[in-house]
């Protein structure tokens, strides 16, 4: 195996599972960047909503099924035990830990949808770069709110997340986490695959290419751009909402924008307008990324390499948007019938017709 | 209560605002691209100025203008390696807005690295992370002590406004550059060195930003976050004063200074008793409302149109009251 790695298993979990996440972030955006041209910039917004979400009420509304009882004027100080009480409670109850599992991803897609909705509103119907700077604002705002209103996540101290899972044990428990994140990645990469196959797709193409144009042919640019932003919201939300189970705790300052800026460096590199490019910038930059995390203490430099890697990325960036703007696997064309088979038809129906 | 000492402060918030607004106008101006980057060129001049102060213990205003000319070189750095050849290559706002993004979190990283170096480099004493630089200089009124930096700042914004107006209209060169702007094939037809008229924009834009920065950790903590905390504070100053007008830009950081300062202060107090950490939902606040009520800033509002409506509305008003 690889030197340095005391627990391989946990590694490759961790790695598959960070993979998962990313990936459906970055495909998201490549459902508003690559295929309808949206510059969103506040995509560490609808992931922390998400999270935000699942950390704000997990244990909140599973308190009260379990019968425990807390003082919600020490809910924060004392959230580490009571999550702890919640997952003992998980552990013997499966089906409240599913049912209440599914209703908060559930409720997480829904609200990130919603902060898609607001966020936009404002500027969805002026340039592209009103709304990527609005967008950008919007995450800033959000983090800064929810790590200075307690209510949310417990400001600057954080909150657990209870294990939905409690009820597996050991390796078991581990297979059920990487088998919800790929059915959650794999789902939204076929829906996305299929929507950009789709009428719908085509249309959204036709917007980002000509957007006079597509309007002439009657498609109204300000809703469908409207549309787009609040389902990519939502597949972000459901991004959010498995990271925060995962990772088991919810940290406002874990949301910084930088994390919009790696979704961003993932499509581009990937190739944008093409599902398989996103997944592939997504597998490159969390293979990046664990590598350093293992190796870093091995480097003797007196500064934080993580520094030193996005200083890589962003020149890689540029580069990729100067010299391949198309990314590692471009857009295809897509796949409709060939021209020629078309022509040849139309030209048989014709000589059939005279003679 | 509102003390003098708030509206001081509120003076010099905003004219640093609007000395980086002024800079930001002027690089949108030419390529019609937000510049992201463009809260790092303060944090740049902060660092260079600060660095000259700690390392050579110079006086904080000698500072400036190594500062205007290190934010301002890498601007023109950025503008000439980076922006340039992706608009002659025909890349998209989106992917220059992405560039710019990207350019940003390489100059933060930059100074994140920096920082850790010199930290490690000299005596614990000095600090390179939340540095604050003393006030140079003030003048003492009999009684009244009036900060040095008021009537530095003050001054700096008035004569830069002044300078940039008589430049703009009464120069060969600001005429170019009027021209250049206004439109580009047209003006290069005519023989204007539209790339070089460019270039003088970023240059001057990542200057004036860097004078803001050095002047910043006289008033504020600075660290390699400063950039892009400011940014938003920026751009919502920018829009709300039209994105494209020097004038505007100043009148936009004058009402975010003002709204920013005064406003913490009074959402503090009873009423409400919020916490000064949501201080940046000020400016945000103001830019989703600008947006909505007049998305391309106040400058572009037809005052005299708004007045007459208003007017005819209220003279209707008195009219059907007499009936």
């Amino acid at each position: 195996m690889i030197p340095g790695i005391a627990d391989p298993i946990r590694f490759i979990l961790d790695f598959a599972v960070l993979f998962a996440v990313y990936s459906i972030l970055s495909i998201s955006l490549n459902l508003e960047y690559g295929y309808t041209g949206i510059p969103n910039f506040g995509k560490v917004l609808f992931f922390a909503g998400g999270a935000f979400v699942v950390g704000s009420l997990t244990a909140r509304l599973a308190m009260p099924l379990a019968g425990i009882s807390f003082n919600p004027e020490k809910f924060c100080t004392e959230n580490v035990k009571l999550t702890y009480m919640v997952s003992q409670f998980f552990a013997a109850n499966p089906h409240i830990a599913i049912a209440l599992f599914l209703l908060l991803i559930l409720l997480a897609v829904g609200v990130s949808a919603l902060l898609g909705y607001l966020a936009s509103y404002p500027a969805i119907r002026l340039r592209e770069d009103y709304l990527g700077i609005t967008l950008l604002a919007a995450g800033e705002l959000v983090r800064i709110i929810a790590r200075n209103y307690e209510p949310i996540v417990c400001g600057t101290l954080g909150i657990s997340v209870p294990n939905p899972f409690a009820w597996l044990s050991g390796r078991t428990q581990d297979l059920m986490y990487i088998a919800v994140m790929f059915t959650a990645a794999i789902g939204i990469w076929i829906y996305t695959e299929r929507l950009s196959r789709s009428p719908y797709g085509r249309m959204l193409r036709a917007l980002r290419d000509n957007e006079l144009a597509a309007e002439a042919l009657g498609k109204c640019g300000v809703s469908i751009r409207m549309q787009t932003l609040v389902l990519g919201s939502a597949m972000a939300g459901l991004a959010g909402a498995l990271y925060a189970y995962y990772t088991g705790a919810v940290y406002a300052d874990d949301y910084v924008p930088i994390r919009t800026f790696l979704v961003w460096v993932m499509v581009i590199i990937g190739g944008a307008g093409n599902n398989s490019g996103a997944a592939l910038g997504a597998l490159i930059y969390v293979f990046m990324d664990r590598m350093i995390g293992q190796y870093k203490y091995y480097v003797p430099v007196p500064f934080d390499i993580n520094y030193l890697s996005y200083i890589i990325l962003g020149v890689v960036l540029i580069a990729m948007l100067m010299y391949r703007p198309g990314g590692i696997l471009p857009e295809k064309p897509s796949k409709t019938i060939d021209f020629e088979k078309i022509a040849a038809r139309f030209r048989k129906n014709l000589s059939a017709r005279e003679a | 209560m509102i003390r003098p000492d708030m509206l001081v402060d509120a003076v010099i918030f905003s004219n640093l605002l609007a000395l980086m607004s002024i800079g930001l106008a002027l690089t949108y101006m030419t390529l019609k691209v937000p510049n992201f980057a463009h809260g790092d060129f303060v944090a740049l001049g902060a660092y260079a100025s600060y660095s000259l102060f700690a390392l050579a213990g110079l006086n904080a205003y000698l500072g400036l203008p190594l500062a205007f000319l290190v934010s301002g070189g890498v601007a023109l750095l950025l503008y000439v390696a980076v922006f340039k050849p992706l608009n002659k290559r025909g890349a998209s706002i989106v992917a220059m807005m992405i560039a710019s993004i990207a350019l940003e979190v390489i100059l933060r990283s930059a100074m994140h690295i920096y920082a850790d170096i010199m930290t490690t480099a000299t005596p614990p004493d000095i600090f390179f992370r939340g540095f604050i630089v003393p006030e140079p200089f003030a003048l003492q009124l009999g009684s009244i002590r009036l900060s040095g930096l008021l009537i530095g700042s003050s001054l700096l914004v008035a004569g830069l406004v002044l300078g940039l107006h008589f430049a703009l209209s009464k120069t060969r060169f600001g005429v170019a550059m009027r021209a250049a702007i206004e439109n580009p094939s047209l003006a290069s037809t005519l023989g204007v060195n539209v790339s070089l008229v460019y270039a003088v924009s970023w240059f001057l834009a990542g200057g004036l930003a860097g004078i803001a920065g050095a002047l910043l950790p006289i008033k504020l903590p600075c660290s390699p976050e400063t950039g892009w905390d400011f940014l938003l504070r920026i751009f919502a100053a920018s829009i709300l004063g039209g994105f494209e007008s020097i004038y505007g830009a100043v009148l936009g950081g004058y009402i975010i200074g003002f709204a920013e300062v005064l406003g913490a202060y009074l959402l503090a107090q009873p009423p409400l008793c919020l916490s000064t950490a949501y201080r940046p939902a000020i400016p945000f606040i103001i830019l989703i409302a600008t947006l909505l009520i007049a998305p391309r800033g106040l400058t572009s509002v037809n005052w005299r149109e708004v007045v007459q409506r208003l007017g005819i509305r209220s003279s209707l008003r008195v009219r059907r009251e007499s009936l």
